[in-house]
This record gives structure tokens, C-alpha cells and sequence, in this order.
């Protein structure tokens, strides 16, 4: 009797701690148009502070929070991201416009809405959720990526650059698309070798910075002198890798970061090689889908972020690409316009 | 490979009348034969390859592979530990993941990798301090207190994340940069510097000759003397420390006596469970030095989710070492160097699928020669098929690599069954009358 308490004890300890841990922390605003609206957004894996993709749709919540005056409620997906499904149906209960932020929620999504069809979801990163009160929220990641693959041949000097992946699946193969047409549509002759860290269904490339740092290192060592990472949170090890082999060998390697401004945020130390950020805006598209609620003017379907509405692009900060800034301009416009277009699959 | 004295050797090829047994080598010697043996395969596999890859013997391969095995070995290492007392560990993982955020935020704090990992340490050893509560004062089953730990451990981390680090410049799920401890390479072996003095890089110059055999011995000698860093080093030393530590004490005996007979330990007037709280909170200091490592030496900051299963990993080397600190070492490099292949080559997989195929056909020879029919016939199938495979294919698909060593694992597990001898008490809960 005594031993079965002690073991539902520490079972009810370990879960109260994970549970505190999982909390949703609401915060309140006062402003116009929504208040009243209730939003509510359910984080992928990791969560707001990632820094990253996470972090970009939170800015586009608090935006929404100060400008609109909404009333927000978030939730994350635990560790293995078992309970997405049931954090949207939580969601669904209090709220009436629900995020799911990552394309993992196309399934638990499909659920929740047929389960809550007066409720409107929004997806962020898929297109597969077909429903009348579900609007996909897709990005031309290809598209951004062509920009910094151009920036990355530009940049250049050994003829050969690398791209890593967090994960060898269809969507971060955009990336890698996008950056290879960028690069040979600077230098047709240019070398570039493309590595993914794990194959699914093992989704641990996005979260394992030691995998990322090793393959960053073979790569400079094998000659690349600009990697591009599409990998999450293992990006870190590419910066990392970038500013070791630049200081071990007395040059200067360049790394490219992702989906948010990663010069502001990858730390002070790394920041001098960070060429630029293929910039996904998932704040915009959250921010819009929250306003056109707000409005009533909720659309379901699909909807893609592009150059043309600056849902994704290049960033700017520490000024490591001013001198190359007009040929990366000029591209944007030929993509835009339709003069050139970008692949979706290396 | 084989433990020191005080156990008897348990080969099972010792069949006085087999052709192999003329040949049986022992002990130290055994194992230097074997690592030749295996040296020499890789570079004959190197050579002869269909895609070329230069990967499996170069030094940056091996002295990065080496890096990558600490914390499956910290792990392993821990596990046996405490399996020796005679407690099951399956919260290595958890105690891994205490020990990356505690590296890190002691490395961020005190501005120290080495103070750093002592923060790691010590968590490791708390942890593994409130494992022995529950299971040996409590008398928990051991699977339950793994598994409230296992849960336990990134609670903790995320809480103590979201609370520390945003005002250090991280975030709720990871720490920001951490600069480790330096590196340093052996002089004359690896060209390393005495006192500003830069010696001559002898194993550098033969790796880099490209004389057969010579070329490539060289660079996997030089992986182990090469940029090594401080923290490595003494994950090394910990192998022979632990053995000796575990073989040569009278707190050792005391520790195994434990975890083989309790009963027999208590009657002799062994203090059963203060020995079985030595070796699980020994066990936590070196799960925690492993993930400290992680964080600090071979990640550069903390990454909610960074361990990947590295102290589930390091159980299975343990096991795949026979609860030896040899064998757990040899387990430990032996999945630190596929990862390493798979991340840096692509190409080189497939030139280790060769490797693996010749090794089933040395194995097929030698149990052929030891008149054992169905595993020598299994075994030759085997490497035919692998070896079919690799002349079949240019590229394997970047999962298989993923999985190689979990596969050696399972042959090991399946060909050595006979061989692995956990200790006798390991898991029971031993209550005092």
C-alpha cells in the first residue's frame, strides 16, 4: 500500500511539474477594433522563445494584441507534440479564430475543425486542409531563398557553398530549391552541396545544434565558404561552426540564418558572420488573418505569402549585403514580375 | 576488452579440439588485434570503394567522432554504474538533459565552461540523489522512478529556462552561446605546441603522404590526438578510471557484491543500500558531466531536445559492452563514429556497407572454422546480401546510416546473448529484514 502511494505520488509530482511547465501565460491589452475577440494560437514543439519560426507568429499575435486589442490565449505542444490535436479542441472551446503554427497540425487540424466547424483555424505552413473554416497560410519560401542563394554566390569567393537542412522533407526542400537557382542564376558554374541532418519521421534535425555544427564544419573544411541553414533550432551550430573555423583558420566564412532576422537574435558573438536571413513573416501572415477576422472577412483556402506581399525576403541588419543589395532587388522585381520562376524542388 | 583477473574468462570458442582456439588471443593483446585488424579493414575499404570518400579514415572525421561519443559514453558509463550496484537506470536520459541546461547555465553565470561543468555535475549527481531515494530507501520499482525522472528532467529545464535564461540573451527553450574549452593536439603526433614552440606534425605528414595502410592508420591515430579538447580528455580518462575504480578497489568489490547478491553482501556486513546510493548518484555525475559536455563543448549553448536520446543510447552500449567499460567505450565510439560519417559523408556509407560486409564474412570464416553451421551459414548470407547491395547501389539512403549502430546493437544483442552476463541482482529491489 505504501509503495503504490510513494509511486502515484511520484507520478502526480512529475506531472504537475510538467504541467507548470506547459502553461499558458495569458497577457491582456487595452485597445480597439477586437476587443472582446478572443484568438487563441497553439505553438509547435519549443514553443514561444525559439527564436524562430515559433517566435515570428508570436510577434504576429502581439502585434495584433496592441494594435487591434484581441484577447489572446497560447498553448505549445509538448515535448513529443502527442497533444497538438487536443490543444486545438481546448482552444476551440473559448476562442473563435484558432492558430496552429507549423504544417505537423495538418492532421490534428482536420479534426478539430470538422469537431468545431462553427469555430475558424488557421494553418501555418500547409496547404493540405481542405475545410470551409480553415484557412492555409503557405509561404514562397522558395522564392526568399532564391534571394539569399544569390547573396550567397555573390558573396563567394571559393566557388562553393553549402545548404543544410533540418529535416529531408518536401517543405524544406523549397528552401534548398530557392537557394540553388539563386546561386546559379549568379554563377552558373557554382558548386553546392546540400545535407540534411535526420529523414522523417525523426523530426530531431530541427532541434539538435551538435548535428548542425559537425556538418557546417565539413563543409567549410571541404571548401564552401557561405552556408545556408534551413534547420531550426540546429542552426545555432552553424554559427557557431562559421565563427571557430573563421578564428582556427584566419578567414572569413559566412553563414546564412532563417525564417527570422537571426542577426538580431543568434548572439553577439556570431553576429559578424551572419551574411543575411531568409525572412519568413509568419507575424504578417498571422497579424492579416487575425485582422480579417476581426473585420469579418475571414477567408478559408489557401492562401501564399510571397515576394510580392513581403511575406518572405532578405534581411539587412549588421550591413554585410548593402554593396550586393541592388542585385538582389533586381531579381526580387524579375521574380515578381514573373520573369523569373523559382522551382519548388532541388 | 575482457576484465582484469578477478573474473574468469567465459569464452565460449575455447573448445579445446577448434582450429580457432590455436589461434585465441587474450586480454590486452586481443583487443590491440582486433583494433588493427579493424584499422586495416577500413583503409582496404577506403581504397578499393566504388564512390569515393576519403571520410572514414581522415583525423577530422575521428577526432569529431570522439568528441560525439562522450556523452553516449558518460552515459553508458553511468548506467553501468549503477546497473553494477544492482539498479536499474533508465533515467539517463533525463539526468543527460539536467545536466545540459545546468552546464549551460553554469557556463553562463559564472562565465566558466569549467565551473560550467561542474553545475552539470553536480545536477547529474542530484538527480541521481533523488533516484536513489525513491528506489533504494523507498524501494520504487526502478522502471518507475526512470520514467518520473525521465518526465522530470525537461519540466525542470523549460521552467528554470523560461525563468533564467531570457535575462541572459536566450530564450524559453535554449541558453545563448557558450564559448567551451580549448582544444589542444598532441606534440610531435599532431603538431601541438610546447610552449609556443610548434613541434613537427609527424601523423599529419603521413596522413597526408597517401601510402597505403600508413596514410590512413595515421589519420585515425591522429583523430585521437588532434584537437582534442580538454573535456574529452577526461571523458577518456573516466574508461580506465572506471575500471580500475570498479576492479582494483575494495569499494568496487563492495559496489559489484551489491549488485550480485545482496543478501550475501548484507550477511558479510556490506552496507547494501549506502553502496547502491554510491553508484546511482555516480552514475548521475557522469550522466550530468555527459550532458554538460553536450551542451557546452560540442553544441555551444543548451537546446530544449538536444540530447536526441543519447542516454537511451549510452543504456545499449552498456548492454552491447556487457556492463564492461571497455565494451561500453568501443559501443560508445562505435555510434559516434556513424553519426559522425552520416553527417560529414554522404558518400561514406556506402563504403562502410563494404566494411560491414567483409567483417560478416571474417565472422562466417571464423565460426565456419569453428564447425558452427548454422551461424556460419547465417552469416555468409548475410554479408553476400550486404555486399550485393553495395555493388547494387551508388547512394543508401540517408536513414540506413541513421540506423546502423542501432542494427549492430541488435547483432550484437542476438550473436553474443550467450556472452552477456548482466549482474545477478540488477533490478531487484532489495529491502533490509
Amino acid at each position: 500500500m505504501r509503495k503504490k502511494l510513494l509511486v502515484l505520488l511520484a507520478i502526480l509530482a512529475a506531472f504537475a511539474l510538467v504541467a507548470a511547465a506547459c502553461g499558458s501565460d495569458d497577457d491582456t491589452a487595452e485597445s480597439d477594433a477586437g476587443a472582446g475577440v478572443n484568438i487563441g494560437l497553439v505553438y509547435d514543439i519549443g514553443g514561444r522563445g525559439d527564436q524562430s519560426f515559433n517566435d515570428s507568429a508570436a510577434a504576429g499575435l502581439d502585434e495584433a494584441v496592441a494594435d487591434l486589442g484581441i484577447e489572446p490565449s497560447e498553448a505549445s505542444a509538448d515535448e513529443t507534440g502527442s497533444n497538438r490535436e487536443e490543444l486545438l479542441n481546448l482552444q476551440a472551446e473559448g476562442n473563435e479564430l484558432v492558430f496552429g503554427v507549423g504544417f505537423l497540425f495538418a492532421e490534428p487540424m482536420t479534426n478539430a475543425a470538422t469537431a468545431n466547424p462553427d469555430i475558424n483555424f488557421a494553418i501555418i505552413d500547409d496547404s493540405s486542409v481542405d475545410l470551409p473554416n480553415v484557412a492555409s497560410l503557405v509561404f514562397a519560401e522558395h522564392e526568399g531563398s532564391f534571394l539569399v542563394g544569390a547573396a550567397a554566390a555573390l558573396k563567394s569567393e571559393s566557388g562553393k557553398v553549402g545548404f543544410i537542412g533540418g529535416v529531408n522533407i518536401e517543405l524544406i526542400q523549397r528552401f534548398e530549391a530557392g537557394f540553388i537557382a539563386g546561386a546559379k542564376a549568379v554563377d552558373p558554374d557554382i558548386e553546392i552541396v546540400s545535407q540534411y541532418l535526420t529523414e522523417p519521421p525523426d523530426f530531431g534535425g530541427f532541434n539538435d545544434p551538435a548535428a548542425g555544427k559537425v556538418v557546417a564544419q565539413s563543409m567549410f573544411e571541404g571548401g564552401s565558404d557561405v552556408v545556408y541553414h534551413a534547420a531550426g533550432g540546429s542552426g545555432a551550430g552553424l554559427f557557431t561552426a562559421a565563427k571557430e573555423y573563421s578564428e582556427a583558420n584566419d578567414t572569413k566564412v559566412w553563414a546564412i540564418g532563417v525564417d527570422s532576422d537571426q542577426y538580431l537574435t543568434a548572439g553577439e558573438d556570431v553576429q559578424e558572420y551572419i551574411l543575411t536571413s531568409m525572412l519568413k513573416r509568419v507575424n504578417v501572415a498571422v497579424r492579416n488573418t487575425i485582422e480579417a477576422h476581426v473585420n469579418g472577412d475571414f477567408a478559408a483556402g489557401s492562401q501564399v505569402f510571397d515576394l510580392s506581399v513581403d511575406g518572405v525576403g532578405y534581411s539587412t541588419s549588421g550591413g554585410a549585403v548593402d554593396d550586393i543589395a541592388d542585385q538582389l532587388d533586381d531579381f526580387k522585381q524579375q521574380i515578381i514580375d514573373g520573369e523569373i520562376t523559382v522551382p519548388e524542388t532541388p | 576488452m575482457t576484465a582484469p583477473t578477478t573474473e574468469p574468462q567465459a569464452e565460449p570458442m575455447d573448445n579445446s579440439d577448434s582450429v580457432a582456439s590455436r589461434f585465441a588471443l587474450t586480454g590486452t593483446r586481443r583487443l590491440i588485434a582486433l583494433v588493427v585488424l579493424g584499422m586495416v579493414l577500413l583503409a582496404l575499404t577506403e581504397r578499393f570503394a566504388r564512390i569515393p570518400t576519403t571520410d572514414l579514415t581522415s583525423s577530422g572525421t575521428w577526432s569529431i567522432a570522439l568528441g560525439w561519443s562522450i556523452p553516449i559514453l558518460m552515459a553508458g558509463l553511468g548506467g553501468m554504474f549503477s546497473e553494477r550496484s544492482g539498479v536499474v537506470n533508465i533515467g539517463l536520459e533525463g539526468l543527460l538533459i539536467l545536466g545540459t541546461w545546468f552546464g549551460a547555465y553554469g557556463t553562463v553565470v559564472t562565465g566558466s565552461p569549467w565551473l560550467g561543468i561542474l553545475f552539470a555535475i553536480v545536477a547529474g549527481g542530484v538527480g541521481g540523489l533523488v533516484m536513489a531515494v525513491a528506489t533504494v530507501s523507498f524501494g520504487v520499482d526502478h522502471i518507475i522512478v526512470g520514467t518520473a525522472i525521465l518526465v522530470m528532467a525537461p519540466g525542470i529545464s523549460r521552467y528554470l529556462s523560461g525563468l533564467l535564461f531570457p535575462d541572459h540573451g536566450g530564450s524559453i527553450t535554449q541558453s545563448p552561446n557558450l564559448g567551451g574549452v580549448s582544444t589542444f593536439s598532441v606534440p610531435f603526433l599532431a603538431g601541438g605546441a610546447i610552449f609556443g614552440w610548434e613541434s613537427p606534425d609527424i601523423l599529419g605528414s603521413i596522413e597526408r603522404s597517401n601510402a597505403f595502410l600508413a596514410s590512413e592508420a595515421a589519420g585515425i591515430l591522429r583523430g585521437f590526438v588532434f584537437q582534442m579538447s580538454w573535456f574529452t580528455l577526461i571523458g577518456i580518462l573516466v574508461i580506465p578510471g572506471s575500471a580500475w575504480v570498479l576492479w582494483r578497489t575494495r569499494f568496487g568489490l563492495r559496489l559489484r557484491s551489491v549488485g550480485e547478491s545482496p543478501d550475501a553482501a548484507d550477511s558479510l556486513g556490506i552496507d547494501v543500500y549506502r553502496y547502491k546510493y554510491y553508484g546511482v548518484i555516480i552514475s548521475g555525475l557522469l550522466a550530468g558531466y555527459g550532458g554538460g559536455f553536450l551542451a557546452i563543448q560540442l553544441s555551444g549553448l543548451y537546446k530544449e531536445g538536444q540530447t536526441q536520446g543519447k542516454g537511451f543510447i549510452g543504456l545499449a552500449t552498456m548492454i552491447f559492452g556487457n556492463w564492461r567499460p571497455g565494451g561500453t567505450a568501443s559501443g560508445a565510439l562505435l555510434f559516434g563514429f556513424t553519426e559522425t560519417l552520416r553527417l560529414r559523408d554522404p558518400a561514406a556509407p556506402h563504403a562502410l556497407l563494404l566494411f560491414v560486409a567483409i567483417v560478416l564474412g571474417l565472422f562466417a570464416l571464423r565460426a565456419g572454422l569453428q564447425r558452427r553451421v548454422v551461424p556460419a551459414a547465417g552469416l555468409g548470407v548475410a554479408g553476400l546480401l550486404i555486399f550485393w547491395y553495395y555493388m547494387a547501389v551508388d547512394t543508401v539512403p540517408n536513414q540506413l546510416p541513421q540506423i546502423t549502430p542501432f542494427i549492430a546493437v541488435i547483432v550484437v544483442l542476438l550473436f553474443a546473448t550467450r556472452r552477456l552476463r548482466m549482474p545477478a541482482a540488477d533490478g531487484q529491489i532489495w529491502i533490509k529484514d
